[in-house]
Protein backbone atom coordinates (compact mmCIF):
# COMPACT_ATOMS: atom_id res chain seq x y z
CA UNK A 1 0.00 0.00 0.00
CA UNK A 2 2.91 2.29 -0.07
CA UNK A 3 2.98 2.85 -3.73
CA UNK A 4 1.64 6.43 -5.38
CA UNK A 5 -0.91 4.01 -7.61
CA UNK A 6 -2.18 2.63 -4.76
CA UNK A 7 -5.34 3.74 -2.88
CA UNK A 8 -7.97 3.63 -0.36
CA UNK A 9 -10.77 3.76 -2.69
CA UNK A 10 -10.14 0.83 -5.38
CA UNK A 11 -8.20 -2.42 -4.97
CA UNK A 12 -7.04 -4.78 -7.63
CA UNK A 13 -7.61 -8.72 -7.61
CA UNK A 14 -4.77 -10.81 -9.07
CA UNK A 15 -4.86 -14.16 -10.61
CA UNK A 16 -2.94 -16.08 -13.03
CA UNK A 17 -2.05 -19.17 -15.25
CA UNK A 18 1.10 -20.10 -16.68
CA UNK A 19 1.21 -23.13 -18.70
CA UNK A 20 4.23 -24.74 -20.85
CA UNK A 21 2.97 -26.74 -23.69
CA UNK A 22 1.19 -30.00 -23.50
CA UNK A 23 4.14 -32.59 -22.88
CA UNK A 24 6.77 -30.12 -21.97
CA UNK A 25 8.26 -29.53 -18.29
CA UNK A 26 7.69 -25.96 -16.62
CA UNK A 27 11.71 -25.08 -17.16
CA UNK A 28 10.65 -25.30 -21.30
CA UNK A 29 8.06 -22.63 -20.54
CA UNK A 30 8.64 -19.68 -22.55
CA UNK A 31 6.29 -17.62 -21.33
CA UNK A 32 6.45 -15.42 -18.25
CA UNK A 33 4.55 -13.48 -15.90
CA UNK A 34 6.04 -10.12 -14.54
CA UNK A 35 3.68 -8.66 -11.40
CA UNK A 36 4.82 -6.21 -9.08
CA UNK A 37 1.33 -4.82 -7.44
CA UNK A 38 2.98 -2.37 -5.09
CA UNK A 39 4.05 -0.85 -8.58
CA UNK A 40 0.80 -1.68 -10.03
CA UNK A 41 2.82 -2.80 -12.79
CA UNK A 42 1.70 -6.05 -14.49
CA UNK A 43 3.35 -8.06 -17.71
CA UNK A 44 3.38 -11.01 -20.29
CA UNK A 45 6.28 -11.90 -22.74
CA UNK A 46 6.53 -14.36 -24.95
CA UNK A 47 10.00 -15.71 -25.84
CA UNK A 48 10.18 -16.76 -29.72
CA UNK A 49 10.23 -20.41 -29.82
CA UNK A 50 12.71 -20.38 -33.06
CA UNK A 51 15.08 -17.52 -31.34
CA UNK A 52 18.04 -17.87 -29.17
CA UNK A 53 18.00 -18.09 -25.39
CA UNK A 54 14.00 -16.96 -25.71
CA UNK A 55 13.28 -18.14 -22.27
CA UNK A 56 15.71 -15.83 -20.48
CA UNK A 57 14.48 -12.65 -23.05
CA UNK A 58 11.77 -13.22 -21.89
CA UNK A 59 11.94 -13.11 -18.80
CA UNK A 60 14.00 -10.27 -18.40
CA UNK A 61 11.15 -8.30 -20.18
CA UNK A 62 8.52 -9.25 -17.98
CA UNK A 63 10.42 -9.28 -14.48
CA UNK A 64 12.64 -6.01 -14.94
CA UNK A 65 9.50 -3.94 -16.97
CA UNK A 66 7.53 -4.29 -14.22
CA UNK A 67 10.11 -3.16 -11.62
CA UNK A 68 11.07 0.11 -13.21
CA UNK A 69 8.88 3.25 -13.51
CA UNK A 70 9.29 4.35 -17.07
CA UNK A 71 9.12 2.73 -20.63
CA UNK A 72 5.40 4.24 -21.38
CA UNK A 73 6.55 6.16 -24.12
CA UNK A 74 7.91 5.39 -27.13
CA UNK A 75 11.58 6.98 -26.99
CA UNK A 76 11.78 5.61 -23.18
CA UNK A 77 10.97 1.51 -24.29
CA UNK A 78 13.27 2.36 -26.99
CA UNK A 79 15.87 3.08 -24.54
CA UNK A 80 14.54 0.32 -21.84
CA UNK A 81 14.97 -2.38 -24.92
CA UNK A 82 18.29 -1.39 -25.74
CA UNK A 83 19.62 -1.37 -21.87
CA UNK A 84 17.62 -4.66 -21.27
CA UNK A 85 19.20 -6.22 -24.93
CA UNK A 86 22.95 -5.10 -24.04
CA UNK A 87 22.44 -6.42 -20.84
CA UNK A 88 21.55 -10.17 -22.09
CA UNK A 89 23.98 -9.96 -25.04
CA UNK A 90 26.32 -9.45 -22.37
CA UNK A 91 25.35 -12.60 -20.21
CA UNK A 92 26.63 -14.32 -23.63
CA UNK A 93 30.19 -13.01 -24.15
CA UNK A 94 31.80 -15.48 -21.69
CA UNK A 95 29.56 -18.43 -23.18
CA UNK A 96 31.82 -21.07 -25.33
CA UNK A 97 29.39 -21.85 -27.88
CA UNK A 98 29.17 -24.61 -30.86
CA UNK A 99 28.89 -22.95 -34.55
CA UNK A 100 25.04 -22.97 -34.42
CA UNK A 101 24.64 -21.47 -31.19
CA UNK A 102 27.20 -18.64 -32.18
CA UNK A 103 25.45 -17.91 -35.28
CA UNK A 104 21.92 -17.70 -33.53
CA UNK A 105 23.27 -15.73 -31.13
CA UNK A 106 24.36 -13.23 -33.65
CA UNK A 107 20.44 -12.49 -34.39
CA UNK A 108 19.80 -11.89 -30.57
CA UNK A 109 16.13 -13.06 -29.45
CA UNK A 110 12.71 -12.22 -29.53
CA UNK A 111 9.58 -12.10 -27.83
CA UNK A 112 6.31 -10.57 -27.88
CA UNK A 113 5.75 -8.21 -24.97
CA UNK A 114 2.84 -6.45 -23.38
CA UNK A 115 2.76 -4.25 -20.19
CA UNK A 116 0.18 -2.79 -17.93
CA UNK A 117 0.24 0.12 -15.71
CA UNK A 118 -2.96 0.87 -13.27
CA UNK A 119 -3.69 4.22 -11.10
CA UNK A 120 -5.64 3.31 -8.46
CA UNK A 121 -5.01 6.99 -7.27
CA UNK A 122 -7.47 8.83 -9.38
CA UNK A 123 -11.05 9.16 -8.83
CA UNK A 124 -11.51 6.94 -11.73
CA UNK A 125 -8.85 3.71 -12.09
CA UNK A 126 -6.43 4.99 -15.14
CA UNK A 127 -4.13 2.35 -17.10
CA UNK A 128 -1.74 2.75 -19.72
CA UNK A 129 -0.13 -0.26 -21.56
CA UNK A 130 2.41 -0.83 -23.76
CA UNK A 131 2.73 -3.30 -26.31
CA UNK A 132 5.08 -5.10 -29.28
CA UNK A 133 4.02 -8.21 -31.38
CA UNK A 134 0.85 -10.93 -30.38
CA UNK A 135 1.17 -10.89 -26.96
CA UNK A 136 -2.65 -9.24 -25.78
CA UNK A 137 -4.09 -6.88 -23.48
CA UNK A 138 -8.08 -7.21 -23.42
CA UNK A 139 -10.17 -4.94 -21.26
CA UNK A 140 -14.13 -6.19 -20.48
CA UNK A 141 -17.12 -4.80 -18.98
CA UNK A 142 -19.72 -6.73 -17.81
CA UNK A 143 -19.01 -9.37 -19.84
CA UNK A 144 -17.95 -7.56 -23.02
CA UNK A 145 -14.99 -7.02 -24.25
CA UNK A 146 -14.67 -2.91 -24.89
CA UNK A 147 -11.01 -2.87 -25.91
CA UNK A 148 -7.92 -4.99 -27.11
CA UNK A 149 -4.66 -4.57 -28.19
CA UNK A 150 -2.15 -4.82 -30.49
CA UNK A 151 -4.85 -7.14 -31.65
CA UNK A 152 -8.45 -7.47 -31.75
CA UNK A 153 -9.77 -10.09 -33.36
CA UNK A 154 -8.55 -13.93 -33.08
CA UNK A 155 -7.69 -13.77 -37.39
CA UNK A 156 -4.95 -11.55 -36.77
CA UNK A 157 -2.64 -14.32 -34.96
CA UNK A 158 0.13 -15.56 -37.50
CA UNK A 159 3.35 -17.18 -37.29
CA UNK A 160 5.39 -14.49 -38.02
CA UNK A 161 4.40 -11.26 -36.32
CA UNK A 162 6.91 -8.35 -35.22
CA UNK A 163 8.23 -8.71 -31.87
CA UNK A 164 10.80 -6.79 -29.25
CA UNK A 165 13.72 -8.09 -30.32
CA UNK A 166 17.00 -7.63 -28.20
CA UNK A 167 19.61 -6.80 -31.11
CA UNK A 168 19.64 -3.07 -31.77
CA UNK A 169 19.67 -3.15 -35.51
CA UNK A 170 16.89 -5.57 -35.62
CA UNK A 171 15.02 -3.45 -32.88
CA UNK A 172 14.65 -0.82 -35.04
CA UNK A 173 12.97 -2.44 -37.94
CA UNK A 174 10.01 -3.63 -35.84
CA UNK A 175 9.76 -0.27 -33.23
CA UNK A 176 7.03 1.39 -35.55
CA UNK A 177 4.96 -1.57 -34.60
CA UNK A 178 4.89 -0.37 -30.63
CA UNK A 179 1.61 0.02 -29.51
CA UNK A 180 0.89 2.54 -26.61
CA UNK A 181 -2.22 3.07 -25.35
CA UNK A 182 -4.86 3.83 -22.32
CA UNK A 183 -7.70 3.59 -20.67
CA UNK A 184 -9.70 3.98 -17.50
CA UNK A 185 -12.21 1.51 -14.75
CA UNK A 186 -15.08 0.68 -13.65
CA UNK A 187 -15.51 -1.13 -10.46
CA UNK A 188 -15.69 -4.86 -11.69
CA UNK A 189 -13.81 -4.14 -14.76
CA UNK A 190 -11.29 -6.86 -15.77
CA UNK A 191 -7.82 -6.49 -17.46
CA UNK A 192 -6.43 -9.76 -18.71
CA UNK A 193 -2.62 -9.86 -20.12
CA UNK A 194 -2.52 -12.88 -22.66
CA UNK A 195 0.72 -14.37 -24.76
CA UNK A 196 -0.76 -15.29 -28.30
CA UNK A 197 -2.58 -18.50 -28.01
CA UNK A 198 -4.88 -17.66 -25.06
CA UNK A 199 -5.19 -14.52 -26.32
CA UNK A 200 -6.60 -15.91 -29.97
CA UNK A 201 -8.56 -18.15 -28.03
CA UNK A 202 -10.05 -15.38 -25.69
CA UNK A 203 -11.09 -13.35 -28.64
CA UNK A 204 -12.45 -16.06 -30.33
CA UNK A 205 -15.23 -16.41 -27.31
CA UNK A 206 -16.23 -12.72 -27.65
CA UNK A 207 -16.21 -13.46 -31.24
CA UNK A 208 -18.29 -16.12 -31.11
CA UNK A 209 -20.53 -14.59 -28.03
CA UNK A 210 -19.16 -17.52 -25.62
CA UNK A 211 -17.03 -16.44 -23.40
CA UNK A 212 -17.25 -16.70 -19.68
CA UNK A 213 -14.92 -15.76 -17.30
CA UNK A 214 -13.49 -18.69 -15.97
CA UNK A 215 -10.62 -17.56 -13.44
CA UNK A 216 -14.50 -16.58 -11.79
CA UNK A 217 -14.81 -20.72 -10.29
CA UNK A 218 -11.86 -22.35 -11.06
CA UNK A 219 -8.91 -22.88 -9.14
CA UNK A 220 -5.47 -22.91 -10.83
CA UNK A 221 -5.52 -26.59 -11.25
CA UNK A 222 -9.13 -26.84 -12.81
CA UNK A 223 -8.08 -23.83 -15.37
CA UNK A 224 -4.72 -26.35 -16.18
CA UNK A 225 -7.26 -29.03 -16.82
CA UNK A 226 -9.76 -26.78 -18.80
CA UNK A 227 -7.15 -25.44 -20.84
CA UNK A 228 -5.53 -29.00 -21.33
CA UNK A 229 -8.55 -30.09 -22.89
CA UNK A 230 -9.03 -27.65 -25.24
CA UNK A 231 -5.66 -28.34 -26.78
CA UNK A 232 -6.63 -31.82 -27.00
CA UNK A 233 -10.04 -30.62 -29.06
CA UNK A 234 -7.87 -28.46 -31.41
CA UNK A 235 -9.88 -25.26 -29.78
CA UNK A 236 -6.61 -23.98 -28.67
CA UNK A 237 -3.23 -24.22 -30.00
CA UNK A 238 -0.67 -26.24 -28.82
CA UNK A 239 1.44 -23.68 -27.08
CA UNK A 240 2.51 -21.81 -23.77
CA UNK A 241 -0.20 -19.67 -21.76
CA UNK A 242 0.19 -16.73 -20.40
CA UNK A 243 -2.98 -15.34 -18.55
CA UNK A 244 -2.91 -12.43 -16.06
CA UNK A 245 -6.15 -11.50 -14.72
CA UNK A 246 -6.82 -8.30 -13.32
CA UNK A 247 -10.02 -6.78 -11.59
CA UNK A 248 -10.64 -3.42 -10.69
CA UNK A 249 -12.65 -3.51 -7.45
CA UNK A 250 -14.49 -0.81 -5.36
CA UNK A 251 -12.92 -1.29 -1.44
CA UNK A 252 -15.81 -1.61 0.94
CA UNK A 253 -15.96 0.86 3.61
CA UNK A 254 -16.29 -0.76 7.24
CA UNK B 1 -3.81 -32.43 -43.56
CA UNK B 2 -0.31 -31.18 -43.88
CA UNK B 3 -0.69 -29.22 -40.02
CA UNK B 4 0.85 -31.75 -37.37
CA UNK B 5 3.13 -29.65 -35.20
CA UNK B 6 6.93 -31.13 -35.56
CA UNK B 7 8.09 -32.13 -32.44
CA UNK B 8 10.73 -33.86 -30.86
CA UNK B 9 8.08 -36.46 -30.18
CA UNK B 10 6.91 -36.28 -33.97
CA UNK B 11 10.00 -35.27 -36.25
CA UNK B 12 9.49 -34.77 -39.92
CA UNK B 13 11.78 -36.61 -42.74
CA UNK B 14 13.09 -34.14 -45.09
CA UNK B 15 15.00 -35.74 -47.93
CA UNK B 16 17.24 -33.92 -50.69
CA UNK B 17 17.35 -35.96 -53.77
CA UNK B 18 20.33 -34.16 -56.19
CA UNK B 19 21.34 -35.19 -59.37
CA UNK B 20 25.27 -35.23 -59.36
CA UNK B 21 25.97 -37.06 -63.03
CA UNK B 22 28.39 -35.73 -65.56
CA UNK B 23 26.12 -32.72 -67.11
CA UNK B 24 25.71 -31.40 -63.81
CA UNK B 25 29.57 -29.77 -64.38
CA UNK B 26 28.00 -27.60 -67.23
CA UNK B 27 27.46 -24.60 -66.04
CA UNK B 28 24.04 -22.10 -66.39
CA UNK B 29 23.35 -20.58 -69.35
CA UNK B 30 24.55 -17.24 -69.80
CA UNK B 31 26.79 -17.68 -66.82
CA UNK B 32 29.70 -19.86 -67.99
CA UNK B 33 31.80 -19.40 -64.65
CA UNK B 34 29.73 -21.22 -62.56
CA UNK B 35 28.97 -24.85 -62.66
CA UNK B 36 25.68 -26.17 -61.79
CA UNK B 37 27.07 -28.96 -59.25
CA UNK B 38 28.56 -25.63 -57.58
CA UNK B 39 25.92 -23.84 -57.41
CA UNK B 40 23.77 -26.98 -55.58
CA UNK B 41 26.33 -27.54 -53.85
CA UNK B 42 26.45 -24.45 -52.35
CA UNK B 43 22.17 -24.07 -52.05
CA UNK B 44 22.04 -27.43 -49.88
CA UNK B 45 25.09 -26.06 -47.63
CA UNK B 46 23.09 -23.12 -46.50
CA UNK B 47 19.87 -25.30 -46.76
CA UNK B 48 21.17 -27.43 -44.02
CA UNK B 49 23.03 -24.69 -42.04
CA UNK B 50 19.65 -22.81 -41.85
CA UNK B 51 17.83 -26.15 -41.09
CA UNK B 52 19.84 -26.31 -37.93
CA UNK B 53 19.91 -23.04 -36.85
CA UNK B 54 16.28 -22.99 -36.54
CA UNK B 55 16.17 -26.35 -34.27
CA UNK B 56 18.82 -24.56 -32.42
CA UNK B 57 17.73 -23.70 -28.90
CA UNK B 58 20.37 -21.48 -27.38
CA UNK B 59 23.59 -24.23 -26.81
CA UNK B 60 21.16 -27.73 -28.07
CA UNK B 61 19.47 -28.26 -31.25
CA UNK B 62 16.78 -30.15 -30.93
CA UNK B 63 15.84 -33.02 -33.46
CA UNK B 64 12.80 -31.46 -35.16
CA UNK B 65 14.01 -32.50 -38.58
CA UNK B 66 15.74 -36.33 -39.98
CA UNK B 67 17.47 -35.37 -42.68
CA UNK B 68 18.66 -37.69 -45.54
CA UNK B 69 20.83 -36.06 -48.57
CA UNK B 70 21.53 -38.72 -51.29
CA UNK B 71 23.40 -37.95 -54.67
CA UNK B 72 22.68 -39.89 -57.57
CA UNK B 73 24.78 -39.81 -61.01
CA UNK B 74 28.05 -42.84 -61.34
CA UNK B 75 25.89 -44.63 -58.16
CA UNK B 76 23.31 -43.66 -55.93
CA UNK B 77 25.01 -42.79 -52.13
CA UNK B 78 24.84 -40.38 -49.41
CA UNK B 79 25.30 -36.94 -50.52
CA UNK B 80 26.74 -36.37 -47.22
CA UNK B 81 30.99 -37.01 -47.12
CA UNK B 82 32.70 -37.38 -43.77
CA UNK B 83 31.35 -38.95 -40.57
CA UNK B 84 27.48 -39.05 -41.84
CA UNK B 85 28.36 -40.71 -45.07
CA UNK B 86 27.38 -44.26 -43.66
CA UNK B 87 24.11 -43.21 -42.43
CA UNK B 88 20.86 -42.86 -44.27
CA UNK B 89 18.64 -40.29 -42.55
CA UNK B 90 20.74 -38.35 -39.74
CA UNK B 91 18.86 -36.21 -37.15
CA UNK B 92 19.26 -33.03 -37.60
CA UNK B 93 21.30 -32.38 -34.15
CA UNK B 94 23.56 -35.01 -35.56
CA UNK B 95 24.25 -33.20 -38.61
CA UNK B 96 24.89 -29.73 -36.37
CA UNK B 97 27.71 -31.66 -34.96
CA UNK B 98 29.40 -33.30 -38.14
CA UNK B 99 29.83 -30.57 -40.56
CA UNK B 100 33.38 -31.13 -42.91
CA UNK B 101 34.60 -28.34 -42.39
CA UNK B 102 33.41 -24.76 -41.11
CA UNK B 103 34.37 -21.52 -43.46
CA UNK B 104 34.72 -18.35 -41.70
CA UNK B 105 33.51 -14.99 -43.71
CA UNK B 106 31.90 -11.88 -43.74
CA UNK B 107 27.92 -11.25 -44.15
CA UNK B 108 26.40 -7.35 -45.28
CA UNK B 109 23.53 -7.09 -43.37
CA UNK B 110 21.34 -3.82 -42.68
CA UNK B 111 21.96 -1.95 -39.82
CA UNK B 112 18.51 -1.21 -39.29
CA UNK B 113 18.89 2.43 -40.48
CA UNK B 114 19.81 3.14 -43.81
CA UNK B 115 23.73 1.38 -44.29
CA UNK B 116 24.88 -1.67 -43.81
CA UNK B 117 27.36 -3.56 -41.53
CA UNK B 118 29.49 -6.56 -41.57
CA UNK B 119 29.24 -9.53 -39.52
CA UNK B 120 31.48 -12.36 -38.86
CA UNK B 121 29.28 -15.47 -39.91
CA UNK B 122 30.54 -19.09 -40.28
CA UNK B 123 29.38 -21.26 -42.76
CA UNK B 124 29.87 -25.58 -42.34
CA UNK B 125 30.23 -27.76 -45.61
CA UNK B 126 28.53 -30.93 -45.41
CA UNK B 127 28.50 -31.68 -49.20
CA UNK B 128 30.98 -31.13 -51.94
CA UNK B 129 30.28 -30.27 -55.44
CA UNK B 130 30.10 -33.53 -57.77
CA UNK B 131 28.96 -34.27 -61.04
CA UNK B 132 29.90 -38.01 -62.44
CA UNK B 133 28.13 -40.20 -64.77
CA UNK B 134 24.77 -41.15 -65.96
CA UNK B 135 21.34 -40.41 -64.40
CA UNK B 136 19.72 -43.42 -62.64
CA UNK B 137 16.76 -41.76 -61.62
CA UNK B 138 14.80 -44.62 -61.52
CA UNK B 139 17.55 -46.34 -58.89
CA UNK B 140 17.48 -43.55 -56.95
CA UNK B 141 13.92 -42.69 -56.08
CA UNK B 142 13.73 -46.37 -55.42
CA UNK B 143 16.48 -45.58 -52.66
CA UNK B 144 14.40 -43.11 -51.16
CA UNK B 145 11.23 -44.92 -50.95
CA UNK B 146 12.85 -47.70 -49.09
CA UNK B 147 14.45 -45.63 -46.59
CA UNK B 148 11.32 -43.40 -46.23
CA UNK B 149 9.29 -46.88 -45.80
CA UNK B 150 11.81 -47.66 -42.84
CA UNK B 151 11.42 -43.88 -41.56
CA UNK B 152 7.62 -44.44 -41.77
CA UNK B 153 7.79 -47.55 -40.00
CA UNK B 154 8.81 -45.50 -36.71
CA UNK B 155 6.82 -42.42 -37.01
CA UNK B 156 3.61 -43.33 -38.68
CA UNK B 157 2.42 -39.95 -36.94
CA UNK B 158 2.84 -36.40 -37.19
CA UNK B 159 4.35 -34.27 -40.67
CA UNK B 160 4.89 -36.29 -43.32
CA UNK B 161 8.09 -36.64 -45.22
CA UNK B 162 9.24 -33.86 -48.04
CA UNK B 163 11.50 -35.16 -50.90
CA UNK B 164 13.11 -32.05 -52.81
CA UNK B 165 14.79 -33.66 -55.62
CA UNK B 166 16.67 -31.67 -58.24
CA UNK B 167 17.74 -33.11 -61.60
CA UNK B 168 19.74 -31.30 -64.85
CA UNK B 169 18.02 -34.03 -67.02
CA UNK B 170 15.95 -37.41 -68.37
CA UNK B 171 16.32 -40.04 -66.53
CA UNK B 172 18.96 -42.57 -67.51
CA UNK B 173 17.31 -45.91 -66.16
CA UNK B 174 13.69 -45.92 -67.42
CA UNK B 175 11.06 -43.71 -66.64
CA UNK B 176 10.37 -42.41 -62.75
CA UNK B 177 6.69 -42.04 -63.30
CA UNK B 178 5.92 -45.44 -61.64
CA UNK B 179 8.16 -44.68 -58.59
CA UNK B 180 7.47 -41.28 -58.57
CA UNK B 181 3.75 -42.12 -57.70
CA UNK B 182 4.78 -44.96 -55.46
CA UNK B 183 6.28 -42.65 -53.10
CA UNK B 184 3.97 -39.85 -53.16
CA UNK B 185 1.18 -42.87 -51.86
CA UNK B 186 3.11 -43.09 -48.80
CA UNK B 187 2.60 -41.20 -46.04
CA UNK B 188 1.49 -40.03 -42.26
CA UNK B 189 -1.56 -39.62 -40.43
CA UNK B 190 -1.32 -35.75 -41.28
CA UNK B 191 -0.60 -36.56 -45.16
CA UNK B 192 1.16 -38.48 -47.95
CA UNK B 193 4.66 -37.90 -48.56
CA UNK B 194 5.68 -34.30 -50.06
CA UNK B 195 7.65 -34.97 -53.35
CA UNK B 196 8.64 -31.47 -55.17
CA UNK B 197 10.67 -31.31 -58.29
CA UNK B 198 13.16 -29.05 -59.19
CA UNK B 199 14.53 -28.92 -62.96
CA UNK B 200 17.51 -26.76 -63.90
CA UNK B 201 18.91 -26.28 -67.24
CA UNK B 202 22.10 -25.33 -69.18
CA UNK B 203 19.93 -24.24 -71.94
CA UNK B 204 18.42 -20.88 -72.54
CA UNK B 205 15.02 -21.62 -71.74
CA UNK B 206 11.42 -20.25 -70.68
CA UNK B 207 11.24 -21.68 -67.07
CA UNK B 208 8.08 -22.98 -65.86
CA UNK B 209 7.48 -22.64 -61.87
CA UNK B 210 5.02 -23.93 -59.64
CA UNK B 211 2.07 -25.05 -62.83
CA UNK B 212 -1.19 -26.08 -61.53
CA UNK B 213 -1.46 -27.94 -64.68
CA UNK B 214 0.59 -29.49 -68.16
CA UNK B 215 -1.03 -27.39 -70.32
CA UNK B 216 2.41 -24.93 -70.75
CA UNK B 217 5.01 -27.65 -70.05
CA UNK B 218 7.35 -28.31 -73.05
CA UNK B 219 7.47 -31.98 -73.29
CA UNK B 220 7.13 -35.37 -72.28
CA UNK B 221 9.55 -35.14 -69.13
CA UNK B 222 8.48 -32.31 -68.14
CA UNK B 223 4.84 -33.49 -67.73
CA UNK B 224 6.19 -36.65 -65.89
CA UNK B 225 8.11 -34.41 -63.78
CA UNK B 226 4.72 -32.37 -63.17
CA UNK B 227 2.47 -35.95 -62.41
CA UNK B 228 4.94 -36.82 -60.14
CA UNK B 229 5.14 -33.85 -58.28
CA UNK B 230 3.11 -32.91 -55.17
CA UNK B 231 0.34 -29.96 -55.12
CA UNK B 232 1.62 -27.27 -52.62
CA UNK B 233 -0.28 -27.39 -49.69
CA UNK B 234 -1.41 -23.98 -48.40
CA UNK B 235 1.45 -23.27 -45.36
CA UNK B 236 4.24 -23.62 -48.38
CA UNK B 237 2.29 -21.67 -50.85
CA UNK B 238 2.17 -18.97 -48.13
CA UNK B 239 5.89 -19.42 -47.78
CA UNK B 240 6.17 -19.13 -51.54
CA UNK B 241 4.12 -15.61 -51.57
CA UNK B 242 6.30 -14.37 -48.93
CA UNK B 243 9.23 -15.04 -51.47
CA UNK B 244 7.59 -13.25 -53.74
CA UNK B 245 6.59 -16.46 -55.45
CA UNK B 246 3.13 -16.81 -57.19
CA UNK B 247 1.29 -19.93 -56.53
CA UNK B 248 -2.61 -20.51 -57.35
CA UNK B 249 -4.62 -23.09 -56.15
CA UNK B 250 -3.36 -26.78 -57.31
CA UNK B 251 0.53 -25.50 -58.02
CA UNK B 252 2.46 -28.45 -57.74
CA UNK B 253 5.83 -28.30 -56.30
CA UNK B 254 7.25 -28.25 -59.77
CA UNK B 255 9.94 -26.35 -61.21
CA UNK B 256 10.83 -26.30 -64.88
CA UNK B 257 13.86 -25.27 -66.41
CA UNK B 258 14.54 -23.06 -63.72
CA UNK B 259 17.89 -21.02 -62.93
CA UNK B 260 19.77 -20.21 -60.20
CA UNK B 261 17.26 -18.14 -58.32
CA UNK B 262 14.92 -20.83 -59.04
CA UNK B 263 16.57 -22.77 -57.10
CA UNK B 264 17.34 -21.06 -54.25
CA UNK B 265 13.91 -20.75 -53.94
CA UNK B 266 12.80 -24.44 -54.41
CA UNK B 267 14.75 -25.40 -51.29
CA UNK B 268 13.46 -22.58 -49.57
CA UNK B 269 10.08 -23.09 -50.07
CA UNK B 270 10.49 -26.71 -49.94
CA UNK B 271 11.94 -26.73 -46.05
CA UNK B 272 9.07 -23.97 -45.25
CA UNK B 273 7.53 -26.80 -42.89
CA UNK B 274 4.12 -26.12 -41.43
CA UNK B 275 3.93 -21.94 -42.69
CA UNK B 276 7.53 -21.40 -40.79
CA UNK B 277 8.87 -18.28 -42.44
CA UNK B 278 11.36 -19.10 -44.80
CA UNK B 279 14.88 -18.04 -44.09
CA UNK B 280 16.34 -14.96 -46.43
CA UNK B 281 20.09 -15.65 -47.18
CA UNK B 282 19.93 -14.74 -51.11
CA UNK B 283 19.56 -10.95 -49.95
CA UNK B 284 22.49 -10.59 -47.91
CA UNK B 285 25.73 -9.99 -49.78
CA UNK B 286 28.49 -12.65 -48.88
CA UNK B 287 31.86 -11.07 -48.90
CA UNK B 288 35.58 -12.05 -48.30
CA UNK B 289 35.32 -15.82 -47.31
CA UNK B 290 38.78 -16.38 -46.17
Amino acid sequence: MSSARQSSTWELRTQQILLPKSGLEFSECEDFIGADEENCRFAVADGATEAFDARNWAQRLAENWVRSDSALTPEAFHSWVATEGLALHSSWSQLALPWYAEEKARTGSFAAFVGLEIDLQTETPAWKAVALGDACLLHCRDGVLIKSLPLSSSASFNSAPLLVASEPSIYKTSEQSLVIDSGSCENNDVLFLLSDAAAAWYLKRFEQNTFSDLFEHNDGAALAEFFENERRTGRIRNDDIAVMRLEIQQRSIS
Amino acid sequence: MYSAQITRANPTCIVLLIDQSASMSDPFSGDSARKKSDFVAEVVNHTLHDLVIRCTKTEEVRNYYHIAVIGYGRKVWSGFAGPLASREIVPVADVADHPLQIKSSYRRVSDGAAGWVEIPVRFPVWIHPTADGKTPMVEALTHVKQILQQWLSQHPQGFPPTVLHLTDGESSDGEPYDIGREIMSLGTNDGQVLLFNCHISSRRSAKVEYPASENSLPDGFARTLFQISSPLPHSFQAAAAQLGVQTSEGSRGFVFNGDPSSIVQFYEIGTSLTGMTPYRWMDQEITEPE
